[in-house]
């Protein structure tokens, strides 16, 4: 079986007296996408700096590509990379030599700096400065910049994060191309729709616990309620009846209505993702 | 992909970086190349002469005062052989070094001389003429306007009141607002050395304590220009003013966050630092050597010692600009903290230009050797021995500083 690129084991971290991280445990494979869903403030950033060296190890395990984590371990840094929730790019560059100085930093001579920009539709802007382009711009460097080294662990914080949605599909485009490449990426956000179309599995972190971590399928099938919504013509307006999914009361009830003459329109529903989070934590996702 | 890159390689990318932000950043250019065309504009254009004499003025001339005096003594009595000592005294007071003296008629006159209501001429032959600029006399061809700093009137009894002690004499000293406070207390000190030759006796006079710093003495003789004395100030203002950029860079790194996007690459933070250092030190020394050259202080003699001195002074500032880069949370917080370390640290560089104006404790200051070890080099000429005592105790200073300034980045850098 293929050993995880990153395995985490009873990682907690506290800022003073307070833990933002408890014990939290998991792991991610080899083009594997793991998106950590939650509130702000729960931790899932912290975790991410904690990974990536950022803050030091206060309790618990954490090996990257087998390597015990540690602040400043240049092998292992070269083979990971990041994408800060926070647009930290150098301004007065141009946004290929961003990425052309980044790829000198992990020796790459030939970084393919132009093909980067291309992936992250910003070939038009390569020798603009950093400076005059917009906030989704600059969060499309920053993904360009996360993948400069071909890295085979990622660490994307946040990376749609108050982007436009035409933005935001492309850049999970290319996230998916990067897993699909065998990238091991761990995903941090607070959208529920980007969690479920892009995780490969999904952990609810709260109040820096993770609270569950499977595949949203899995999580909708043991947490979310599956229902059926019928529309009837009721005189010169419409009523809605919801049924349970699963119930044999639901199957004799489904019948007599599907037999009507009034009806209209049936659809199924299953459970979001924002609806078991809130399930499990009496809490929602923003906020 | 390598993951084995050397240390040298991730500097020069840094340095490589820091340059490309630093020129395209239209205020640190514009701070450069303002600093470096001012000072050098400033230093051609300040006097490359010395004024060695004090020009005074009294009233009634010295030939008058002393016949008058001479004959009043003789009247009382007075041995022959203290009259000859007047006549010796009449001739140091014209041919004392240092000073030039314009003889006018009466008080009137040298109140007006000293306004400048009237002019003072000095014509070849050493004669000097008071000429009215709204008169219509023309002024001698080939004299030299000369400008007497102060004047004195004295009565006319002087001479006799001093020696027979009957009446304590008067005298009137008249100095232009413009006069410093050091040339008035000089003729004062004058008028009491008078009076104490003539007298044979030592007055009640009391002199004010004064203590002067080394920097930038008075060598008897060796008088330094406003411009020669501007040489190693120069560098040193450059120097300075090179830590205000290099803070913004390293500030700006910090509250930018890029410097924890270096950080989750092979980029250690002493990378970070020392490219940092080497890249502010060699911008500082980099500028104050073009200075240096541009107003000619380097010698075949002093270049390398020179060279070390700036070197210090530049890892000095480097360090400076570490603190000041880290402390700041603003551009306005920085421009704050910049100003509470480097007025401190300029105080030693008015005892060049002004020497005796400041205290002792100057002597304390981590820019003191260095702007002491710049200007005995570029004015003196002194040579490796006579500073190596400086340069230890400017060495220990940069340390000092430069451990604060790495400590202090470390910790905000690590706090991100």
């Amino acid at each position: 079986m293929t050993a995880p690129s990153i395995e985490v084991k009873d990682l907690s971290h506290w800022y003073g007296n307070l833990q933002a991280v408890k014990e939290v445990s998991f792991d991610v494979y080899p083009g594997e996408i793991l998106g950590f869903l939650g509130p702000n403030g729960a931790g899932k950033s912290t975790t991410i700096k904690v990974l990536t060296g950022q803050l030091a190890l206060q309790e618990g395990r954490a090996k990257i590509l087998r390597r015990d984590i540690g602040r400043e371990d240049p092998v292992l840094q070269s083979q990971i990379g990041v994408s800060f929730e926070e647009k930290n790019l150098y301004l007065e560059m141009s946004a290929l030599e961003n990425l052309n100085f980044f790829a000198s930093l992990f020796g790459i001579r030939d970084a393919g700096s132009a093909e980067a920009l291309q992936r992250v539709g910003l070939s038009d802007r390569a020798k603009d400065r950093v400076s005059s382009f917009s906030k989704g711009m600059r969060q499309r460097l920053m993904i360009a910049r996360a993948f400069i080294n071909k890295p085979s662990v990622l660490f994307l914080d946040e990376p749609t994060d108050g982007l436009d949605p035409v933005t935001a599909n492309q850049i999970r485009k290319t996230i998916r191309e990067e897993a699909d490449r065998g990238a091991a990426v761990l995903l941090t956000t607070h959208n529920m729709h980007e969690a479920d179309e892009l995780s490969d599995r999904v952990a609810f972190i709260n109040e820096g616990e993770i609270v569950a971590l499977d595949t949203a399928e899995r999580l909708k099938l043991e947490y979310g309620k599956r229902s059926i919504r019928v529309r009837l013509r009721d005189g010169d307006g419409v009523r809605e009846e919801k049924l349970p999914l699963d119930g044999e009361q639901s199957s004799a009830r489904l019948s007599e209505l599907a037999a009507s003459p009034d009806l209209m329109t049936i659809h199924t529903e299953e459970a979001t993702l924002e609806a078991i989070f809130i399930h499990l934590t009496g809490r929602g996702l923003v906020g | 992909m390598s993951s084995n890159i050397s240390a040298g390689r991730l500097l020069i990318a840094l340095i490589k970086k820091d340059i490309r932000v630093y020129s395209r950043n239209m205020i640190y250019l514009f701070l450069m190349v303002l600093g470096l065309a001012f000072f050098v504009a400033i230093y051609w254009l300040v006097p490359d002469q010395v004024e060695e004499d004090i020009t005074f003025a009294i009233t009634p001339p010295l030939a008058t005062l002393i016949s008058e005096g001479k004959e009043t003594l003789l009247e009382h009595g007075v041995p022959e052989y203290m009259l000859e000592e007047i006549e010796e005294v009449e001739a140091a007071f014209k041919e004392e070094e240092g000073f030039l003296l314009v003889e006018v008629e009466n008080e009137d006159i040298l109140k007006k001389v000293i306004g400048r209501e009237l002019d003072v001429y000095k014509t070849d032959q050493d004669q000097i003429i008071i000429h009215d600029p709204g008169g219509d006399k023309e002024i001698p061809a080939g004299a030299s306007k000369i400008v007497p700093d102060i004047g004195m009137s004295f009565p006319s009894s002087f001479l006799s009141d001093t020696v027979l002690g009957h009446e304590k004499p008067t005298v009137t000293v008249f100095a232009d607002a413009a006069v410093p406070e050091e040339i008035r207390g000089a003729m004062e000190a004058l008028i009491r050395e008078m009076a104490y030759q003539l007298a044979g006796k030592d007055l009640p006079v009391e002199m004010p304590d004064e203590e002067t710093i080394i920097l930038g003495q008075d060598r008897i003789g060796d008088q330094i220009s406003m411009r020669a004395k501007m040489r190693p100030l120069i560098a040193f203002f450059i120097l300075m003013m090179e830590t205000f950029s290099l803070a913004s860079l390293i500030s700006n790194e910090v509250l930018q966050r890029t410097v924890t996007a270096l950080l989750v690459t092979p980029v250690r933070t002493w990378h970070f630092l020392m490219a940092k250092t080497l890249f502010g030190t060699a911008l500082a020394m980099g500028q104050a050597v073009i200075v240096l050259i541009l107003v000619g202080a380097f010698s075949a003699t002093n270049w390398l010692l020179l060279l070390v001195i700036v070197l210090l002074g530049s890892l000095l500032f480097t360090a400076v600009a570490m603190l000041v880069g880290a402390s700041g949370k603003d551009f306005i917080g920085q421009l704050m903290y910049s100003m509470l370390f480097l007025i401190p640290l300029m105080i030693p560089s008015f005892a060049v230009l002004f020497p005796g104006t400041v205290a002792t404790w100057v002597n304390l200051l981590p820019t003191y050797p260095i702007v002491r070890l710049l200007h005995d080099v570029t004015i003196y000429g002194i040579h490796w021995l006579d500073s190596i005592n400086l340069m230890i105790y400017a060495a220990l200073w940069t340390l000092a500083i430069y451990g604060a300034g790495l400590f202090v980045l470390k910790r905000k850098v690590a706090a991100l």
